[in-house]
């Protein structure tokens, strides 16, 4: 496995690649500032030369293209992909959350099992109905943890809230190739309820397993659905308990908490010291 | 489209030599909403026959819903200055005193329309435009758009159409606002058989913007000779006529012609507009450059520029050749007054304008996004009262701008409208005969299965997504403590009763909704939405909900910084809407950790009712249910007032631990919705105390399940809770208290909470996704 040095001369820097019809790109960033990485978007009109030289890639939700043909198809062979498959190629941690999970995986980095931009998989419509779902829920980490590099610094089955908001995140495969990701292990993250059980009801989507993310073979390439950065501060926490414990303290309740961990978790891959 | 627009028709309509019946057929013939009366007044002050774009302009200028003609003078009497309000209800938004950061002041921009008559004929397209339109008109004042809420009205879902209209209007919410990625945080639905023909589809949206950013909609001084720039996407057919269309009473028969009249949403697109537009604010502020912006909708192009000039002073020459068109071939009136979407108009200093030009064309290219869309200089301000329209070298328009953008008023005939009676007499029912009808009522049920289809929490400032709490939170600065509560009422089975008192009911709920989340209640919006204004009856109602929210507003000191109203919501065979006045509260937090949700956090804690149960139970589900009458609850606003200066203390004092206002389904659909909402964190039930211990001579029917308003409160310190209702002069009885035991426990008999979330959740799952 090869995975791009940590670098601990300067702030590790992360491009955050934004399509037309991309809409979650400010927390994304925020999300990144807050654990210490040094994040900067970069606009799809600045072309894919912009996108060299990056210690990560974060790519965030919306709708690049409008969803023409399927979520994520047509970014995903945008040329300013050229320079995230390239660095995904030789190492580098890309993170795709939602409509970015879906580019990933019509780019074919994740899972990874065919050659670039050949997916193997995909985020279908959602089961019932295709219909778009915004929904509170809980992921558990599903793999140990060091099988990707994002999650190295996580706990082992640990359990993060997130928030689901996508009318295509139900994991799609082949009978075979599921098997086979299930079983190696690509399958990173799954939807649990709040106590980390795998029950039918936590997931939001019917996506088999429940799986909510997927990495790569070498891991460092996640594409997760839900989104960490919209639960990542403990004003959002749906715990009640959790908000209550910050009742009358404002520093406290704008304190990152929950989903921020994702991040933490790339940020300390990077080398960022917490 | 009507025949006379197209290119072969003579260049005038004509008035002169035509008596008032033949004028009043040429009127209908050509589609036109103006009046004989105001067609002559048009002739006579022009001093001759005007053109056929003339006309256009004038039918959408001069109609109801561009002028205001019948309400404008009523709604003077409301309320609209304050120590809250940045700016009131002049502009396309009002803005209301946030709170300040960093040295620097913050405003909240609100905007609250109607898009109903396209949400009937086409359902999708109408509720997505909606969208579109508002966020317009709060990016408009230099705001970034920060949230939207909509309050729905539907039809008797056992009817085919209503059902499709409810189904079609959320899946159109969910497209444009998921798309453009602004979160949903609030709304409301009910369902009536008097909404099958005329279903309503309000729609509000917030915006933040800095006290000394704020960009008006309207030339600024000393912007003689500079460029009018009309931005987004290249003119087409659709959305011709809109403005009068919504002017009209709807006929079934023409449904299908009228679907022309609806715009054509593109989510898409607006997105990227949104997001170049943010960069030309910075390139503006950078450059401290005051412009005017103004969002295109009603009357187009010509409605657009010929009000933001003379609100400026000034008049302009609009060069039509230079408005991107999608279609070679469209006719002049279309180009002009044409309401397609996604479009704004700058008004820029020449020197600026090619980096505003280079921001949307190039860096954000529209061109690639839509086709034909762009960024385009289209004319110029001049000094002067003039308006001149040119296309192909030739005059379309020429008019007195005073004249053209003034508008016409009516005084219309009221009638007196009928007042409910005041007393009624106490009435007992058993719980368990009806609480699980009554939490799975169409207008009581969780709204859990529409709230799931909208973003709730797109951009990562959402505190509280809707359905946690009374009212939706963000917090829209990163690292401030400030939050920003927005609440939506509007009961309609009140309206049907008593439009005056409802529309005080609404105002009241809406400001208790705000301050049960821990918000201090800043400034209303209101949507007014009625029936046909000439026939008097229905005027008469319009009238009374005014002056129901003028009192309101006045007794709890809350202004309306902005607002729409939605006459003619009738069919063209009579039948008109229930009285349906729906305001919007926006309330401000200055400490974010000083808030709740209405999830009960605790084993064992005391909870409180504050306020008064009342016989009442007029307009109440209960009565709906039972098919009884009732009148509707009376409200004491010095009591009110001392309730809320509690709430707002008691969080302030950091002893609230959950708290819900108590409306729809009364005491019992309140208690059980707190504890539902803990469900998934700490399965908590209620033990309730009898009603003849805290609401004495109150029949169980009332007490239970009637709406007077009042808050429930779980309460962390009860002595100190004590202490600060004596201070504030509130009253507040302890009902009950929390327990470990999924219940809800009345006088020894036990509901188990699991049947009741079952009839609670499933009336609309079963709608809204099978």
């Amino acid at each position: 496995m090869k995975i791009s040095a940590a670098r601990g001369h300067r702030a590790a820097r992360v491009a955050v690649p934004i399509f037309p019809g991309s809409n979650s790109e400010e927390e994304t960033v925020r999300a990144c500032l807050a654990v210490g990485l040094h994040a900067t978007l970069v606009h799809w009109s600045a072309g894919p030369a912009a996108l060299r030289g990056y210690d990560a890639y974060v790519l965030p939700g919306g709708f690049a293209y409008e969803d023409r043909i399927r979520a994520g198809a047509i970014a995903a062979h945008d040329a300013m992909m050229d320079a995230v498959v390239a660095a995904a190629q030789r190492g580098v941690l890309v993170l795709g959350i939602c409509n970015g999970a879906q580019i990933l995986v019509e780019a074919g980095l994740v899972p990874g099992t065919g050659p670039a931009r050949r997916p193997t998989a995909a985020f279908a419509p959602n089961k019932p109905g295709g219909r778009f779902v915004c929904r509170h829920v809980y992921v558990k980490l599903s793999v140990p943890p060091d099988r990707c590099a994002i999650t190295t610094n996580l706990r082992a089955e640990e359990i993060i809230p997130m928030w689901a908001a996508h009318g295509e995140g139900r994991l799609a495969a082949s009978r075979h190739e599921l098997g086979r990701l299930h079983r190696s292990g690509h399958i990173a993250f799954r939807y649990c309820d709040r106590f980390g059980n795998f029950t039918p009801e936590a997931t939001p989507n019917g996506s088999p397993f429940g799986a909510a993310a997927l990495t790569n073979k070498d891991g460092n390439v996640l594409a997760i659905m839900p989104h960490a950065e919209r639960d990542a501060w403990t004003y959002q926490q749906r715990d009640g308990a959790v908000r209550l414990d910050a009742r009358g303290d404002a520093a406290k309740m704008l304190a990152p908490a929950g989903g921020i961990r994702l991040f933490a978790g790339l940020a300390r891959a990077l080398g960022v010291k917490k | 489209m009507p025949d006379l627009i197209s290119e072969s028709s003579p260049t005038t309509f004509a008035i002169g030599g035509r008596s008032d019946a033949q004028l009043q057929k040429a009127a209908h013939d050509a589609g036109l909403a103006l009046s004989v009366e105001e067609l002559r007044r048009i002739a006579q002050r022009l001093g001759r026959d005007p053109t056929i774009v003339e006309i256009y302009a004038f039918d959408a200028q001069w109609s109801e819903h561009c002028s205001y003609k019948s309400s404008r003078m009523y709604l003077r009497r409301l309320p609209t200055d304050g120590p809250t309000v940045m700016q009131g209800p002049q502009e396309d938004a009002g803005i209301l005193h946030l709170g300040t950061w960093r040295g620097e002041r913050y405003g909240i921009v609100i905007a609250h329309e109607s898009h109903n008559h396209p949400s009937q004929v086409v359902p999708f397209e109408g509720a997505a435009t909606g969208i579109g339109g508002i966020v317009r008109d709060v990016l408009c004042m230099g705001a970034t758009v920060i949230a939207v809420a909509d309050p729905l009205r539907f039809g008797d879902l056992s009817v085919e159409h209503s059902r499709y209209v409810a189904q079609s209007v959320v899946d159109g919410i969910a497209a444009y606002g998921n798309a453009i990625g602004v979160p949903n945080i609030a709304g409301d639905v009910y369902f009536d058989a008097a909404f099958n023909e005329n279903a309503l589809v309000n729609v509000v949206a917030l915006g933040l913007v800095k006290e000394g950013e704020i960009i008006h909609s309207r030339a600024p001084e000393g912007s003689a000779g500079w460029d009018i720039v009309l931005i987004g996407k290249a003119t087409d057919r659709s959305g011709f006529g809109g403005a009068s269309f919504s002017s009209l009473a709807l006929d079934a028969d023409d449904r299908d012609a009228n679907k022309g009249a609806v715009q054509v949403p593109d989510p898409f697109l607006k997105n990227v507009i949104m997001r170049a537009t943010y960069r030309v604010f910075d390139l503006l502020r950078s450059e401290g450059i005051e412009a005017g912006f103004k969002d295109l909708g009603a009357g187009g192009i010509v409605g657009c520029t010929a009000e933001l000039v003379a609100s400026g002073g000034y008049g302009a020459i609009i060069d039509l050749d230079r408005a991107p068109t999608a279609q070679w071939n469209l006719p002049a009136a279309v180009i002009a007054i044409g309401e397609t979407q996604e479009r704004l108009c700058w008004i820029l200093p020449p020197s600026v304008t090619p980096r505003v030009l280079a921001i949307y064309n190039e860096e954000f290219g529209l061109p690639m996004i839509s086709r034909g869309a762009r960024a385009a200089v289209i004319g110029t301000v001049t000094d002067g009262n003039e308006y001149i329209l040119q296309w192909e070298g030739r005059e379309l328009m020429r008019v007195p701008l005073d004249f053209f953008t003034g508008g016409v008023r009516y005084e219309r005939a009221a009638a007196q409208p009928v007042l409910s009676a005041e007393e009624e007499a106490p009435r007992n029912i058993e719980i368990a005969d009806v609480v699980e009808f009554v939490l799975g009522h169409h207008d009581v049920c969780s709204r859990q299965p529409i709230f799931s289809r909208y973003d709730g929490v797109v951009r990562g400032t959402t505190a509280i997504p809707p359905g946690y709490a009374d009212a939706g939170i963000i917090v829209p600065i990163p690292g401030a403590p400030l939050g920003c509560a927005l609440a939506v009422d509007g009961n309609p089975r009140y309206g049907k009763l008593d439009p005056r008192r409802a529309a005080e009911l609404a105002v009241c709920e809406a400001v208790r909704n705000v301050v049960a989340v821990g918000a201090t209640p800043a400034g209303l919006t209101d949507c007014l939405n009625f029936g046909n204004p000439e026939k008097p009856e229905h005027f008469a109602q319009f009238v009374a909900a005014v002056d129901g929210l003028a009192h309101a507003g006045r007794e709890l000191g809350t202004p309306y910084v902005s607002g729409n109203v939605s006459l003619y919501n009738e069919s063209a065979t009579g039948n008109a809407i229930p009285p349906s006045p729906i305001i919007a509260c926006v309330g401000t937090i200055a400490d974010i950790s000083k808030t709740a949700t209405c999830a009960l956090k605790r084993e064992g804690s005391p909870l409180y009712l504050v306020g008064r149960p009342q016989n009442a139970l007029g307009g109440s589900v209960l009565a709906a249910i039972l098919g009884i009458d009732g009148v509707l609850p009376s409200i004491d606003y010095a009591s009110l007032r001392a309730q809320i200066a509690l709430m707002l203390k008691a969080y302030d004092a950091n002893i609230i631990l959950a708290a819900h206002d108590v409306s729809d389904g009364g005491i019992v659909t309140a208690l059980a919705e707190m504890a539902f909402a803990a469900r998934s964190s700490a399965p908590l039930g209620i033990e309730l105390e009898p009603a003849s211990r805290w609401a004495p001579g109150i029949g169980t029917a009332g007490a239970y399940f009637g709406e007077a308003g009042a808050f429930i409160v779980e309460v962390e310190n009860e002595s100190r809770f004590n202490e600060l209702t004596l201070r504030n002069g509130a009253s507040a009885w302890r009902i009950g208290k929390t327990i470990r035991d999924a219940a809800l426990i009345v006088a020894n008999k036990r509901y188990s909470l699991e049947r009741l979330h079952n009839a609670w959740s499933a009336t609309l799952l079963d709608f809204y996704e099978d």
